[in-house]
């Protein structure tokens, strides 16, 4: 009788450590590698260059924040790196044109490239949405096609070419601009992992995608509109897309056919890093956030510790295995 | 069907020259899954060339230990002993090799392959990898020939009634060389003059050695083919006697045992105005016929019926989840025209998986979202969009607490529940909002005895506040026991409504062999074989 | 599985669904490459053409090869994405060894060309090993697993370049192989039937199709009657990454240099081609046969277009829509055939 209670016991401590780790254990990890970058590279830990990786990480997790809300929901998006793209050319095209047209009207120029970026969201966000959860097409292949549209679209409407002389107020209200001291694209990230935060936590929609995630047929039997919800969760992620692609169109101050290259990629990676599970159910705007933060802050210590971008490339297909390795452990934990 | 049956016999070995003894003895076996102690050190043995019954209530232990026998789960202790050597750590595959096939429920065929294919899965007649499929095919028809079974090998197995891919699940468990077969309710879905191919086969293989584990509620298959009986009850052997030396009855109260006046609570049924009202359904998929029933409030009203007779599916359809091809359900006194769990819900109506972990739970979220899932659009929920989690937090807190969860935590992972609390979860999700008509689909199926009297007592508490609830079980005493009427349903259809004394075991399992009887006329009548019956 | 067909009446339904399951195994495919060809002929003369003719057959080789790969890991329940950075790895390591070897000793033509087709074949080995090891034993997702694989051979690749194409292959290599006529058609297309063949009599004639499908279909089924599922699942994988490489060959070998750029739109072509032949995404079902007549479909589209001078930028959102399509169009036709039989 004793041997498997001194049995449980060893799991309970076995268990403690494990749930530790599944919880705080990417901090550890934060900051074991920035100790790491540091010996090589003292500036990693400048005050300016932890106030770079904050600028960094604010894209990056806007575009996690996007991919957990499918995530969540057992899918996931390949098409946001281009419909970034197509977003960045799109609303470029839309405000250089109009301002071309009439340099007087600027304001309306720039609310009319925030419209259209967030309209492409919304239609790119129904077509994957809609074939996901009224046709049953599998997200996988679902948002691959729609990958190919929006690289498409991308690269024909805009030529294959940067679109330039975006105005440079927008670059002032969404890159350099500061609000209470704080720059933009900070405040951005926050406003939207804010957002996103409450809509998970506080509203039915928000509830209804964990439980759906959770157990889709559950969520069916409890009466959850699921096909309604899933396709605004795909709508959601897609409109956050669009939100971080008009970001790095501020930054870079030209709409750029090629912008979403790796943010598909790095976007999964952060929101599996960051702990959302690929099983479903699991995630939340926090987990993105700090997934960003570890992405951002390995290939900022990366760059600056002066590793091949190839490199690079590399250690990151590296980190999502070990992401995903560790997603599964977590799983057999609890 | 076995004139030419010298060479099937042929081919399989003759194990008459075996050494005396047991062919499979298990000492002390228990086994454990988190929440509920599935077997608790059960002793079971198997000589060459019996028939051993394995008899017991679902949720006794008898498919634990079929499982334990075919090495699909390793037991936590005990001996385990096969042709005189101790086992351990057996996997499913070395058990087949070692002769131990199982033809379980839950068949392990792969549906887009043929029946042929399947019959030699993992064991093709190949030279250097490249398949003999002439040999094969042949082999395959000779035992489907041999088993006098109506198959074709070359069709899809995802093609054939459930009935058929039984019969390929017994052809391939006999394509090996078989020394204890394991078959767990095999005529569930056979026809009359398939199970008595079937008795007759296992007659023939009695004769050559073989050990059989043969799982059956059926008292008159029983009587006919088993040498031994065992009785399992609540994970524990409670006994092993000679079939020719009990009556019935005898065994019925074995199974049974004394708990039922323990475990039942005594129920006051107040029957009240009909709440639904069942008519003439039929489903498209057929799996239920022209049914009719009805319940009242105050009173809780049974259905009976072997596995895969459309029980559960009677009471999905009336909660939206099954089409329906034909036939009215009444609620409340009006026609119900849209069939869909929010409606349903609406209406007052919630429907209580038997599969909580696939259907019921999402494991991954705490409790708390768990059983206010089923209300979030009552306005104690939310406003609107907007949650309110204050108010979620306390009436979830007393719903929990009134079903005595324990620990009595709401924001721990349902996952890390175990059975039966994951059930009481399931059932909050009744109490978060006003329902009237609870479908309770097996509702004690997995969950250990204490938390099955919470369950029934919660029914009692419902009945007196005025809801009507309707009991799907193929646990056989909770029906009798917790109904004001029970309906018994067999092949689709609804053949006895059962009340007052009527309601006994004798009454409904004379139901399922009256009805065999009776609609199966174009069934051949065929003689059993003389061999079949057991001494 | 067990859900279905409860009741079936089978005598009713048999004239229908004995029609069904023969367009269904056919499908209509062939009907529309039939469909397609006759009317580029009639239409379009360049079609026709001696180029252009060996222009779609060699395309559409290299798609056969990689779609059959490719094919094999969707049976088995799984995808590959690491396809297209394969084939990327592949012509750049290829290329590589061979152009170190040739300058080292000159004279040694064989022994370098061997060489470099010896290490191309390894990077393909090599990731498959890695997915399949990572799908069957650490039990990753495959989407996952390929999608960092896929980072890791592309990052791998570029560094071995640095994006710039390496030259320096035998001529022989090129002339004698890559853009070799053997009998009138282009070596590829021979290279391409071996492997269909090759492929069909694994997939239909030996034990390991049989086991590829059977875990595809049911894994526990498969389990349960011996079958080593992690072996198989691992050479389904390997056997993928394999063919990746040998395409990656074929076109290094007719490019005349390697490139990281290399494999273009391979990899969702593979999945398209594996899609619209009615490979099922959740496994199990599949046949090569039909792989390699969509692929032969997909290019010859693809051809068709070029001639008519659609945009290559539009072409990708058409192979998009296309892809969606399929799928959609083959949900649609699974749903019926199961409330069909479930009725």
């Amino acid at each position: 009788m004793s041997e498997p209670a001194a049995r449980a016991a060893g799991v309970g401590t076995g268990r403690a450590v494990a749930g530790f780790m599944a919880r705080y254990g990417l901090i550890v990890a934060l900051v074991v590698m920035e100790a790491g970058f540091a010996i090589v590279e003292p500036l990693v830990l400048s005050p300016g260059n932890l106030l770079n990786i904050v600028q960094q990480t604010s894209y990056i997790a806007v575009f996690a924040t996007a991919q957990m809300v499918v995530i969540l929901t057992r899918g996931f998006d390949l098409s946001l790196g281009t419909c970034v793209s197509t977003v960045s050319v799109a609303a470029a095209l839309v405000m250089t044109g109009m301002v071309a047209a009439n340099p007087a009207n600027l304001p309306l120029a720039l609310v009319m490239g925030v419209l259209t970026a967030l309209g492409i969201g919304i239609a790119v966000g129904l077509f994957n949405g809609i074939c996901i959860s009224v046709l049953r097409v599998n997200a996988f292949v679902t948002t691959l096609g729609s990958f190919n549209i929006c690289f498409g679209i991308a690269t024909t409407i805009s030529d294959g070419r940067p679109v330039f002389d975006v105005p440079k107020e927008f670059s002032e209200l969404m890159y350099s601009g500061t609000i209470l001291g704080v720059p933009a694209p900070v405040v951005i990230a926050i406003v939207v992992l804010i957002g996103i935060h409450l809509m998970l936590n506080w509203t039915v929609f928000g509830r209804s995608l964990c439980l759906i995630g959770g157990n889709p047929r559950a969520a069916a039997l409890a009466g959850l509109p699921s096909r309604r919800y899933l396709t605004m969760a795909y709508v959601v992620c897609s409109v956050l897309a669009a939100i971080g692609a008009l970001m790095l169109t501020a930054r870079t101050g030209s709409g750029e056919p090629n912008l979403g290259g790796n943010v598909t990629l790095q976007s999964i990676a952060a929101a599996v890093i960051g702990g959302v599970s690929l099983r479903g159910g699991v995630g939340s705007a926090y987990a993105a956030a700090l997934g960003a933060l570890f992405v951002t802050a390995l290939s900022n210590g990366m760059g600056l510790a002066r590793i091949d971008g190839y490199i690079q490339q590399i250690i990151l297909g590296c980190v999502i295995i070990a992401a995903i390795f560790v997603d599964r452990l977590r799983s057999g934990v609890r | 069907m076995a004139e030419d049956g010298r060479n099937f016999e042929s081919s399989l070995p003759d194990y008459m020259s075996e050494p005396s003894g047991n062919l499979l003895e298990l000492t002390g076996i228990s086994k454990r899954f988190p929440g509920v102690l599935a077997l608790d050190n059960v002793d079971f043995d198997l000589r060459h060339g019996e028939v051993h019954v394995l008899f017991g209530e679902n949720g006794a232990g008898k498919s634990t230990l079929i499982n334990v026998i075919a090495g699909t789960f390793s037991p936590d202790q005990g001996r385990f002993l096969y042709q005189g050597r101790e086992r351990r750590h057996l996997t499913p595959h070395q058990a087949r090799v070692m002769g131990i096939s199982p033809v379980f429920q839950e068949f392990s065929l792969v549906p887009e392959m043929t029946v042929g294919e399947n019959l030699f899965l993992g064991r093709e007649r190949a030279r250097f990898s490249f398949l003999n499929k002439r040999a094969m095919s042949s082999k395959a028809r000779e035992v489907i020939a041999e088993l006098g079974f109506n198959l074709d090998p070359a069709r899809k197995v995802v093609t054939l009634s459930r009935a058929h891919q039984q019969m390929v699940e017994i052809a391939k468990a006999l394509l090996t060389d078989v020394r204890l077969l394991i078959l767990d309710e095999p005529t569930a879905s056979l026809t009359e003059a398939e199970t008595i191919k079937l008795f007759a086969l296992i007659d023939r293989l009695r004769a050559q050695g073989v050990g059989i584990i043969y799982v059956s509620h059926r008292m008159g298959e029983i009587k006919q083919i088993a040498d031994r009986i065992s009785v399992l009850r609540d994970g524990r052997k409670i006994a092993t006697v000679m079939a020719d030396a009990i009556s019935d009855t005898e065994l019925v109260e074995l199974m049974a045992g004394r708990k039922i006046d323990v475990l039942f609570p005594q129920v006051d049924h107040r029957p009240a105005e009909t709440l639904l009202e069942v008519s003439n359904l039929t489903l498209a998929s057929g799996i239920v016929r022209d049914v009719s029933f009805h319940a009242r409030a105050g009173e809780i009203t049974g259905i009976a019926g072997l596995v895969g007779c459309g029980k559960s599916e009677l009471i999905r359809a009336v909660f939206g989840l099954v089409p329906i091809a034909a036939g009215t359900v009444r609620l409340f006194g009006k026609e119900t025209t849209s069939f869909d769990p929010a409606s349903m819900l609406r209406a007052g109506v919630c429907y209580f998986p038997s599969d909580r972990v696939a259907e019921g739970l999402a494991l991954a979220r705490p409790i708390r979202e768990n059983v206010s899932m089923a209300a979030l659009d009552l306005p104690g929920f939310a406003r609107g969009q907007l949650l309110r989690r204050n108010e979620e937090r306390q009436t979830v807190q007393d719903i929990v607490d009134r079903l005595r969860l324990r620990p009595a935590q709401i924001e721990p992972a349902v996952g890390r529940l175990s059975g039966g609390n994951r059930q009481k979860v399931v059932l909050g999700r009744g109490l978060a909002r006003d329902i009237k008509v609870f479908l309770f689909d097996e509702p004690t199926v997995g969950i250990d005895v204490g938390a099955k009297l919470e369950i029934y007592e919660l029914m009692k508490t419902l009945l007196e506040m005025g809801a009507a609830i309707i009991l799907v079980s193929s646990e056989l005493p909770e029906v009798l026991h917790l109904s004001n009427r029970v309906y018994v349903m067999h092949h689709a259809q609804m053949v006895a409504e059962l009340t007052g004394a009527q309601i006994n075991e004798q009454a409904v399992l004379a139901c399922f062999f009256r009805d065999e009887n009776q609609t199966a006329p174009a069934r051949q009548a065929a003689p059993v074989p003389a061999g079949a019956t057991v001494a | 599985m067990t859900s279905a067909a409860l009741g079936a009446s089978p005598a009713a339904k048999g004239g229908a669904a004995a029609l069904g399951r023969a367009l269904r195994h056919v499908g209509f495919l062939p009907a529309l490459l039939i469909v397609l060809i006759v009317l580029l002929v009639l239409f379009e003369p360049r079609f026709m053409g001696m180029f252009n003719v060996f222009n779609v057959l060699r395309n559409s080789s290299a798609l056969m090869i990689v779609a059959s790969g490719q094919m094999l890991v969707l049976v088995v329940g799984g995808f590959d994405l690491s396809v297209g950075a394969v084939i990327a790895l592949t012509s750049v390591v290829t290329a590589k060894v061979m152009a170190v070897m040739l300058e080292a000793s000159p004279d040694e033509i064989p022994m370098a060309i061997a060489a470099g087709i010896a290490a191309g074949m390894a990077c393909g080995f090599i990731t498959g090993l890695i997915n399949g090891a990572c799908v069957a034993l650490l039990r990753i997702s495959p989407f996952m697993v390929t999608l960092g694989t896929s980072s890791i051979a592309t990052g791998v690749a570029l560094l071995l370049t640095n994006g710039i194409p390496v030259y320096g292959m035998p001529d022989t290599f090129v002339k004698d192989f890559g853009r070799a006529i053997w009998f009138g058609l282009p070596m590829p297309v021979y290279v391409s039937l071996f492997i269909l063949v090759l492929v069909w009599v694994m997939q239909r004639q030996t034990t390991v199709g049989r086991y590829i499908h059977a875990i595809g279909g049911n894994v526990q089924a498969a389990m349960v009657s011996g079958v080593n599922t992690n072996f198989y699942l691992i050479l389904a994988y390997t056997l993928c990454g394999m063919l990746a490489s040998l395409t990656s060959l074929l076109l290094t070998a007719r490019l005349g240099s390697g490139q990281a750029t290399m494999s273009g739109n391979l990899m969702l072509e593979s999945i398209a081609a594996g899609v619209i032949a009615g490979v099922s995404l959740r496994g199990g079902v599949g046949r090569v046969e039909m792989v390699a007549l969509s692929a032969l479909f997909l290019s010859i589209l693809t051809n068709a277009m070029n001639l008519l001078k659609i945009n290559s930028k539009i072409q990708t959102i058409f192979m998009g829509v296309i892809v969606v399509a399929a799928v959609a169009l083959d949900q649609l036709a699974k749903r019926r055939t199961r409330d069909a039989r479930e009725s």
